[in-house]
């Protein structure tokens, strides 16, 4: 098994890597995306245009080989605009379904807070359920599927807030954050002849990334380990800083991404320090903190910081 | 290692650890005045000595055989005459220590020898002279030593005659000038410092050393506080001053000693080892002081209180006027008082006849029906400093006689019938029990006195002296002994045979005075009388029974458990008889004492005196046997419980480390991982809230600088959260388990 962890390991390094040749110095958010991908999750990203989430995805739909879609969400967009819509093809004498973006194995849903919720609604749903409905037919999205939403922090004008239910369907909320100047005079090099991107090259087939998804779902969570995740999201309800906290299917998220954070790193096993590492990714976005804490100017992510560093972690066996 | 070479911080140790020799000494010096630890300048004369070998650091080979032979050296000069190197005194010593070792495997703590017991306190300085050189120098942690010479001192003034106010004093400058030379030490050590130059250490210390010697002097001359609770020791010798078995009917707690009052016995007594006499004598023998008669129920008082005879010779051949049939050794004694406190009468032997003295213009008065003999001074009854000299003829107490008296008294008898006076009002069992002991002897009286007298050793009675009773108004002190508590001192066993003898119509008495004390061989009282001196000290304060027998007189037994009778009983037949007889059969030590023949005369001086302590040692009464004793015992037990704490982790360690080896399971796994975390914690690696067991070991590997805590860390790791056996794998989690813990015991 350990071997074969290890072959696991150094492909899910190459996707990395091979995604760091286009985005420079965010192996964090790299690898976070990938573990999201793995979980089978989703992800929001909360950061400002152009620091790259873009490229992000196209750079993972493109070393995995899969279908990229995006989607630029405008106040005017129609749910239909998301999900495909029927066409009347008079030729055939019939309605044809023209797929949406929606239709893909990786999308971009850009700036998901400007649109209606109605829309909103509509690509949640379909995110959490892996099928769309139209015209009363159903129809399976592809697999595997794997949305990127981003939205914009600062512009809040003119915006629908995700509501707290919604935002629950993804698995992980990350920040990308500016590159350090090094980083940023790397980025100019690298772009300065033939965009990185179009030089990228599939590492991993569809079928390798299904396979390894199967696998992330069986790695060993201990009995002590679900007691820490449990421990940590029942503590989110009883923290006074914490007006609404996480709900199960949090501690169900967290247990994914802590497997699939743990298969990343070669194990077939989780430990605690994968479900500490994930617990501010996955549990940031389900979090709404008391005015209090607000006024105070405590951050989700501070809020949860000293919450973990409360929280005992099990030494032992099923304690 | 010379001198030359040595480094500041060796000239700190060494300064380490005559301070702590110092230390050890306070420990040692109030030896002679709290117990009767004689010649306590010839310990820390070994002391001295034992620290000054480990000191110069003589190789490891030749050091111990130094100590030894000084040890050894030690022994003969304080106890055998020929000189240390005609070897002669090895072969007593051989047999010495034969006897002790027989007396040690029979756990008859009483008979070790006194060259024993030097033997084993020297040889525990010895050890001492190793430890607080461990303590001291090596791992540099001198404060429970400290802190106990500072309880042990401050114990001892508070609660002992000790007087304590310099000690403190001193205990106070050494132990914080070795705390300041200890701490620098271990800041030099710890921060890495540049060991200092000698004489920059100097001028580190010099201020310090100012600073203790003035808070010292300003502190011992600047006015206290009175204590704010009434000194314990003026209460003990305030209890002390009504004397042994007199109890006021205040109860409580008395001080040994001879006291008047002994109409309310009971309640239990502190030891006191006052001196009161010092007396010569060949063997030790009972010091009678006075009789009394009535038994009121709760103690002793004098129904008739006679008429003395008085005259300037001392010659009162009445003390002692026993039948004919009771054959007479001549023999002599000397007494000198020290401290005779409310005694104020001549304490004498059985068979005394003349007392005399060499001060001029005194008068001795013995008065025969309270058995009292006093001196009289300017017509007020007063001892005389001079001391006295006794003239006797030891009794020997014919048995197949006193075995022919009938047990009823008769009227024949002519002895006042007060001898028989019990109270009114004294419970039935007590004479049903009086019944039921001699249901099975010989009817006779002797047979019936022996019974009785050897009935509370039979029946597992417990000598104490403290938490005795004390009888309420209504109870009996003879009952309530008997039956209730079954526990007290010779007060309670004499009283007890006494009333029993009287119910079976025997008439008895009830004596007083004092038990033979113990050799004394630091004394300058009597120069020149070697061994045959005896300190009778108060705690020596002693009670029995005397019974009379027509044609005999009055002889004393002795009921108390774990008393001798010391009186010698004779069947007419060979000396070997009697010695075999009733009157030294429990104790064959005695033996010896008679054979005057014997090649080992030196030797069996001794065997006499350790029989003497045993008598007298196991009574209870005996302090200077059971301080020093406990001394060396509760110093051995604090040193083990040290050594046990120091050592823990160590002990803690191997035996997981046994427990891992062979028989690894979930349970070892989890432990042993475990107690690496407490070293670790004790050792300053203290696991924060919230950190995993990974970032843990890396910090802890980042410390010890080696990845050891990780690799055992990602075994542990798997055992717990991937709940694997591990079971396969366990040697290598041992290896790392092992290898990990050393590292960690040796920091």
């Amino acid at each position: 098994m350990n071997q074969q962890m290890t072959g696991q390991q150094t492909k899910v390094n190459e996707l990395i890597e091979n995604i760091e040749r286009v985005m420079v110095g965010k192996r964090d958010a790299i690898e976070l995306t990938i573990v999201a991908l793995l979980a089978q999750g989703h992800v929001l990203l909360e950061d400002v245009p152009g620091v790259g989430k873009t490229m992000l995805v196209r750079a993972l739909a493109k070393s995995v080989d899969l279908q990229f879609s995006r989607i630029q969400f405008t106040p005017d967009l129609l749910p239909s605009d998301v999900t495909g819509v029927s066409i009347y093809n008079q030729k055939e004498m019939k309605f044809e379904f023209q797929p949406g973006p929606i239709m893909g194995n990786i999308v971009l849903a850009d700036e998901i807070n400007r649109t209606s919720p109605k829309t909103q609604s509509a690509l949640l749903e379909s995110m959490e359920e892996k099928h769309i409905t139209v015209d009363g037919v159903t129809m399976r999205l592809n697999d595997p599927f794997f949305v990127l939403a981003t939205q914009n922090p600062i512009e809040y004008e003119g915006t629908y807030p995700l509501p707290e239910a919604q935002l629950d369907r993804f698995l992980l909320k990350l920040k990308m954050g500016y590159p350090v100047k090094q980083e940023e005079i790397t980025m100019l090099d690298r772009t300065a002849n033939v965009h990185p991107i179009d030089t990228l090259t599939p590492v991993m087939t569809r079928g390798e990334l299904l396979e390894k998804q199967n696998e992330v779902r069986d790695v060993h969570v201990s009995d002590s380990v679900k007691k820490y995740i449990v421990e940590i999201v029942s503590n989110t309800r009883k923290n006074p800083l914490i007006q609404l906290g996480a709900s199960p299917r949090a501690s169900i998220a967290l247990m994914k991404a802590a497997q699939a954070y743990a298969y990343i790193h070669g194990r077939d096993y989780t430990v605690p320090d994968d479900v500490k590492y994930m617990a501010p990714h996955v549990l940031s976005h389900r979090l709404l903190l008391t005015s209090e804490a607000k006024f105070e100017g405590k951050t989700d992510k501070q809020v949860l910081e000293d919450l973990i560093k409360k929280t005992m972690i099990p030494i032992e066996r099923g304690s | 290692m010379r001198l030359k070479d040595m480094s500041s911080s060796k000239w700190v140790g060494i300064a380490l650890y005559i301070g702590s020799m110092l230390l050890l000494m306070e420990w040692v010096l109030p030896l002679g005045q709290v117990t009767d630890t004689g010649g306590t300048h010839l310990f820390i004369i070994y002391i001295v000595f034992c620290f000054v070998i480990s000191l110069i650091q003589l190789p490891m080979w030749i050091a111990p055989f130094i100590k030894l032979a000084g040890l050894m050296f030690l022994l003969n000069y304080i106890f055998y005459e020929p000189s240390f190197f005609s070897l002669a005194w090895l072969g007593e010593l051989l047999v010495d220590l034969q006897l002790s070792t027989q007396a040690l495997l029979g756990q008859s703590w009483i008979e070790l020898t006194p060259v024993f017991r030097t033997l084993l306190f020297l040889i525990l300085l010895w050890m001492m002279s190793y430890l607080l050189y461990y303590w001291f120098v090596v791992v540099k942690r001198p404060f429970s030593f400290v802190l106990l010479t500072f309880v042990y001192v401050t114990a001892l003034d508070t609660f002992t005659l000790y007087d304590g106010n310099v000690a403190i004093v001193r205990v106070f400058i050494f132990s914080v000038l070795i705390l300041i030379l200890a701490n620098l030490n271990r800041i030099v050590d710890q921060e890495k410092i540049k060991v200092p130059s000698s004489r920059t250490m100097a001028k580190w210390i010099a201020p310090m050393a100012i600073v203790v010697f003035i808070s010292a002097a300003i502190g011992f001359a600047a006015p206290k506080f009175e204590p704010q609770w009434p000194d314990p020791v003026s209460f003990i010798q305030a209890a002390g001053q009504n004397g042994f078995g007199s109890g006021e009917g205040s109860g409580g707690v008395n001080r040994v000693g001879y006291g008047e009052h002994d109409d309310r016995l009971g309640g239990g007594f502190i030891m006191d080892d006052t001196t009161v006499f010092y007396a010569t004598a060949t063997s030790p023998r009972y010091w009678k002081v006075e009789t009394k008669d009535e038994y009121t129920g709760h103690g002793w008082v004098r129904s008739d209180e006679g008429t003395p005879t008085t005259n300037e010779s001392g010659h009162f051949p009445h003390i002692s006027d026993y039948g004919e049939s009771v054959e007479r050794n001549e023999t002599e004694a000397e007494l000198q008082f020290i401290e005779p406190g409310h005694l104020n009468k001549i304490p004498y032997l059985y068979g005394t006849e003349t007392v005399g003295t060499t001060v001029d213009g005194v008068s001795f008065y013995y008065n025969h029906t309270t058995g009292e003999l006093a001196s009289i001074i300017n017509e007020e009854q007063d001892l005389v400093e001079e001391g006295y000299s006794l003239e006797a003829g030891r009794p020997d107490f014919p048995r197949n006689e006193m075995r022919e008296v009938s047990v009823e008294y008769e009227e024949s008898e002519e002895m006042p019938d007060r001898y028989l006076q019990l109270p009114d009002d004294l419970p039935e069992r007590v004479s049903n029990l009086a019944e039921e002991i001699v249901s099975d002897v010989d009817e006779n009286r002797y047979d019936y006195a022996r019974a009785i007298e050897s009935y509370f050793e039979d029946s597992g009675f417990e000598y104490a002296t403290s938490d005795v009773a004390i009888p309420s108004d209504d109870e009996d002190y003879v009952d309530q002994f008997l039956f209730d508590t079954q526990r007290g001192y010779c007060d309670n066993y004499s009283t007890s045979m006494v009333v029993m003898l009287r119910s079976l119509d025997i008439p008895a008495r009830w004596a007083k005075g004092f038990t033979g004390g113990e050799r004394a061989f630091q004394q300058d009282v009597f120069p020149g009388e070697g061994s045959n001196v005896f300190e009778v000290q108060n705690n020596n304060a002693h009670s029995w029974v005397e019974v009379y027998f027509p044609e005999v007189g009055w002889v004393p037994f002795e009921p108390t458990v774990g008393f001798d009778n010391q009186a010698n009983f004779s069947t007419g037949e060979s000396i070997d008889d009697i010695l075999d007889g009733d009157t030294n059969e429990d104790d064959p030590l005695e033996a010896p004492e008679n054979d005057d023949q014997s090649d080992l005369d030196d030797l069996l001086d001794e065997g006499n005196e350790s029989e003497e302590d045993g008598a007298v040692g196991s009574g209870g009464q005996d302090s200077n046997f059971n301080l020093l004793h406990l001394f060396a015992i509760t110093i051995g037990t604090l040193l083990t419980i040290w050594l046990i704490y120091m050592y823990r982790s160590k002990i803690v360690a191997s035996w997981k480390n046994q427990k891992l080896k062979r028989k690894p399971s979930a349970k070892t796994i989890t432990n042993s991982y475990q107690f690496i975390l407490k070293l670790l914690e004790r050792e300053g690696y203290q696991f924060q809230s919230g950190e995993t067991l990974r970032e843990y070991a890396y910090n802890v590997d980042r410390m010890l600088g080696n990845k050891q805590m990780t690799e055992l860390t990602q075994y542990y790791e798997r055992f717990v959260y991937r709940e694997e056996d591990l079971i396969s794998e366990v040697d290598q989690f041992y290896q790392t388990w092992r290898q990990l813990t050393k590292q960690i015991l040796s920091k």
